[in-house]
């Protein structure tokens, strides 16, 4: 079984970008829209879930808060992988979180994502990969 | 006696300034120790030459009532002498004037304190301005209070561009949000293209190169209505994933203005020297080190930046010339009328680049 990356994020070039990023790295990529669809993802495949990207702003003022809340319940390390911290309301800005600014390559994402949750460098991980 | 004519044109005026007789009247009908000898005739004309608006309020009178009033006050207000002396500052408000800092003003007059509030005003033709209204208690030489003194000034034009500063960054904020975010479209394209295609590293080396671009630009819209960009924090942005630590890259130029064409040029050649200082030059060994420099020449007209390096392998200049990227900057130098120049030297690679910074309008 495949170790997993949940990826959400509301712009589809981008998420299939981070994809095709998290299948080179050798993980299979769980993909989510919206926070409700993350969360039913989290809820089916918690326990093969190394890390998380979470894009932060999803729309019509919604955030991936929720999404983060849950994940911190579960243990299941995330970054978050953002245009502009400044913008986003209190509650996200508290959560203090990795952050990956926009726009970034995908396969720089990834390999942070994963490096972060398995305490590497993540030029180690981007080796371990290759 | 009334009002002050404000079409009469300003030199001719000054001179009549003088003629204000408010401040002498005040002071013949206050005959005190402060108003008296040199002191009062300091005061009778530095009161009616100030372009302040200032009054003078009695507190040991019922409802603080207004005893001085300048010239400048009256043009402000337009209200004259006889409409003001006798009445309460409070005349100036109307029915749009925040009760919060009319409080203050309050509080300030009960403690004998200083205060500083800004308010809106009415003027006498029911027009309204932002006054800054400077207030304190003025004390004789036994320690009584004798005066509240006010001073006015019109800030409306002030707060007007206040708003509209903010509203100015909100904007660059919002624009510089969805260039991040456009910029990461983009790139997500040219990458799943790329995999589709199956050309899936000329697709990372091309988004390598809208990378570079994209932090270039970044850093030329916090003063983008300016028209010109500091050069050295869009060189600092292109070279920062390069930067892992303070040892390899040195950036010794300062914050040099250009016009904002250099910026697409100026990223691309400096992301492709970089990539190839990481892949053949000073950057490809633990040790080596790129310093990069940049200044206007003598005239302006052109922008010259010097790249060199140090520490890395003995250099093999048929690698670098042989890339893509070296081919692009070449032709783009030579587009843009600038020029390059190599110099292979025992300590490694050092390249001047000049770009002609003549503004685009």
């Amino acid at each position: 079984m495949a170790h997993c990356v949940l990826l959400l994020e509301d712009e589809p070039l981008i998420l299939m970008d981070l994809e095709f990023a998290a299948k080179d790295f050798g993980y299979k990529a769980l993909t989510a829209a919206t926070a409700s669809e993350a969360l039913d993802l989290i809820t089916k495949h918690a326990g093969e879930m190394t890390v998380a990207v979470l894009d932060v702003s999803l729309g019509e003022g919604r955030t991936c808060y929720s999404v983060t809340q849950e994940l911190d319940r579960l243990g299941i390390p995330f970054i978050l992988h953002s245009g502009d911290l400044d913008r986003h309301d209190e509650q996200v800005r508290e959560l203090d979180a990795e952050l990956i600014a926009k726009p970034a390559a995908a396969d720089k994402v990834i390999g942070a994502a994963i490096a972060y949750a398995l305490g590497e460098d993540p030029d180690r991980v981007r080796m371990a990969a290759e | 006696m009334s009002t002050d004519d404000e079409s009469i044109p300003n030199r001719s005026n000054q001179a009549a300034m003088r003629f204000d007789d408010a401040p002498e009247r005040f002071r013949s009908g206050h005959r005190s120790a402060q108003f008296s000898g040199a002191s009062g005739v300091l005061f009778e004309q530095a009161m009616a030459q100030t372009r302040m608006a200032i009054c003078l309020c009695d507190p040991n009178q019922a409802d603080l009532p207004i005893v001085f009033a300048n010239r400048a006050f009256r043009r402000l207000t337009g209200y004259s002498e006889e409409e003001t002396v006798g009445r309460n500052c409070r005349f100036l408000q109307g029915p749009k004037t925040d009760p919060e800092p009319v409080a203050r003003i309050r509080e300030a007059i009960a403690n004998e304190d200083v205060v500083v509030v800004e308010l809106l005003n009415y003027r006498k033709n029911g027009t309204t301005f932002w006054n800054a209204l400077h207030l304190g208690p003025i004390y004789n030489d036994q320690g009584k209070l004798v005066y509240f003194f006010g001073s006015q000034w019109d800030v409306s034009d002030v707060r007007a561009a206040r708003a509209e500063e903010r509203h100015a960054k909100e904007m660059a904020r919002e624009l510089s949000h969805r260039m991040k975010n456009m910029f990461a479209v983009i790139s997500g394209i040219v990458n799943v293209t790329g995999r589709v295609r199956g050309i899936q590293s000329e697709a990372a080396e091309i988004n390598a190169r809208i990378q570079a671009l994209g932090r270039a630009y970044e850093t030329t819209l916090d003063d983008a209505s300016s028209g010109s960009i500091d050069i050295g924090e869009a060189i600092r942005a292109v070279l920062m994933p390069y930067d892992r630590d303070s040892e390899r890259l040195l950036l010794t130029g300062n914050g040099v203005r250009m016009p904002f064409t250099v910026i697409s040029i100026v990223g691309l050649v400096l992301h492709e020297l970089a990539a190839n200082a990481t892949k053949h030059g000073a950057w490809s060994s633990e040790t080596g080190q790129v310093s990069v420099d940049w200044r206007p020449s003598e005239d302006g007209s052109t922008l010259v930046i010097v790249w060199s390096e140090q520490g890395g392998p003995p250099v093999d200049a048929e690698a670098i010339v042989a890339g893509t990227g070296t081919a692009i900057v070449e032709r783009l130098l030579a587009t843009a009328r600038g020029a390059i120049e190599r110099d292979w030297s025992e300590n490694g690679l050092t390249v001047t680049i000049t770009v002609p910074a003549r503004s685009a309008g």
